[in-house]
């Protein structure tokens, strides 16, 4: 294998926690631990940024050690730039979710929580579905989960359709 | 859900002592075949890791060669690297099988291979196995789920596969066993509380080893300490359990903790 195919590969554990704060109020909190496999080591972390800082850390070494020695320092730091344009890229498109339930894990429940009773009035005012109303939040989040699917489902159908229709317009 | 018994357990027991081939993973790879150790007859450290290999994958269907070669030699093995490490499996297990006769412990199904686990006891897998027993029974039947735990905890002799931490297709089993390791000293930690407390703090610092912020393994151990009239150690474990979680993830105990140490501080 060529140095330049060299691979780093992470381990993330999270960990809820349930509890009860001093008001009486329900909580949750998420604790964090991410693994640099072929190093061995290890971060514990309760902000998702600390995780990815360690990933960052963990993929300059790897670019580091894998540029020749006899390349110039002006020609390390433009292929250490790049890789790391790649990793920030990818370290955005991490779900936003996430990194909310782990920054804010109240406000991002609340925000989830809104968005469901929205999605569920939109179900019972279009399908008109009184008789099916959810008794509880499970019932309600798997039914919107199940809406959500189905309106990805609907975004790819009409993406292939238009497709078919331009073709159809061009012949 | 199944209902278990004792006769659960003794069939774990009994089919550990049946097996021809016996493997050990945890703390240090090791390999009894018929009851002899099997130790340095590998040849190249290829053949273990492919047989290590095919222990990970034991509840995959057969994997191609393919599919092997570029998980262990990462694109760059040939076939004739392949053939090497699996003759070297082979003269391990079978040493008197016949050059094209078939392997009673590699299953071939064309180019694709696994490992018949009909002869062989995995100490990973017993230690599941035992879990189970113990979690579906702690409910209703403590007394059971205490022997179970205590098989599974015996069995946990450290880290899997040490000296493969540093290859990713382990990490995901060792990753799994760890945690399950962790639930059997915890759950194994509380059962024993009121009667062993000692024995409660010895399987805690054990379950702490594993992870030094698992925050339950503290209470415990606190509550274990106040069952034996010593209040400062129990205040001493409050300490380093709230400088670990500050230390690790900048975080406070969680109330139950803060509240346990109240009413160790009041009583």
């Amino acid at each position: 294998m060529s140095k330049q195919d060299q691979t780093s590969s992470f381990l993330l554990r999270f960990t809820q926690k349930m509890f009860e704060d001093e008001k009486g109020e329900a909580n949750v909190q998420w604790r964090g631990k991410i693994t640099h496999v072929q190093g061995n080591e290890h971060k514990n972390f309760s902000e998702l940024k600390d995780a990815i800082d360690f990933i960052q850390e963990k993929l300059s070494t790897l670019t580091l050690s894998s540029i020749e020695s006899d390349v110039s320092e002006e020609e390390k730091e433009g292929i250490l730039t790049k890789s790391m344009e790649i990793w920030k890229r990818l370290a955005k498109s991490y779900p936003k979710m996430m990194v909310q339930a782990i920054k804010d894990p109240k406000a991002q429940v609340a925000q989830f929580q809104e968005q469901l009773t929205s999605k569920a009035g939109e179900i019972s005012d279009r399908l008109q579905l009184e008789s099916y109303r959810p008794t509880n939040k499970s019932d309600l989040k798997e039914l919107s989960d199940q809406v959500l699917q189905l309106t990805d489902i609907i975004g790819k159908l009409k993406k292939k359709v238009d497709k078919i229709d331009k073709k159809i317009g061009k012949s | 859900m199944i209902r278990f018994d004792d006769s659960h357990i003794e069939a774990l027991l009994e089919a550990e002592a049946k097996a021809e081939l016996k493997v050990y993973t945890f703390g240090r790879f090791n390999l009894a075949l018929n009851g002899q150790q099997i130790s340095d007859n590998w040849g190249r450290d290829k053949a273990i890791q492919l047989f290590q290999f095919f222990l990970i994958s034991r509840n995959r269907s057969a994997l191609h060669k393919e599919q092997i070669m570029d998980r262990l030699w990462e694109g760059t093995a040939t076939d004739q690297n392949f053939k090497v490490a699996l003759h070297g499996i082979n003269k391990v297990l079978e040493p008197d099988k016949k050059a094209r006769g078939n392997s009673k412990f590699m299953q071939r199904q064309g180019s694709s291979y696994k490992l018949n686990m009909e002869y062989v006891w995995l100490d990973s897998q017993a230690m599941e196995s035992f879990l189970e027993i113990g979690n579906n029974s702690v409910k209703e039947q403590p007394e059971l789920a205490l022997i179970a735990y205590q098989y599974a905890v015996n069995l946990y002799k450290g880290v899997f596969l040490p000296n493969r931490i540093y290859e990713d297709w382990t990490s995901t089993e060792r990753e799994k066993l760890q945690m399950l390791a962790l639930n059997a000293y915890i759950s194994l930690a509380e059962l024993e509380l009121k009667e062993q407390p000692n024995e409660s703090i010895r399987l805690t610092e054990e379950a702490l080893i594993i992870d030094p912020t698992w925050e339950e393994a503290y209470r415990i151990q606190m509550m274990a300490h106040m069952i034996n009239g010593n209040r400062p150690q129990a205040i001493k474990t409050f300490n380093k359990c709230r400088d670990t979680l500050k230390q690790e993830f900048g975080i406070e105990p969680l109330p139950d903790t803060l509240q346990l140490l109240q009413r160790i501080q009041t009583a």
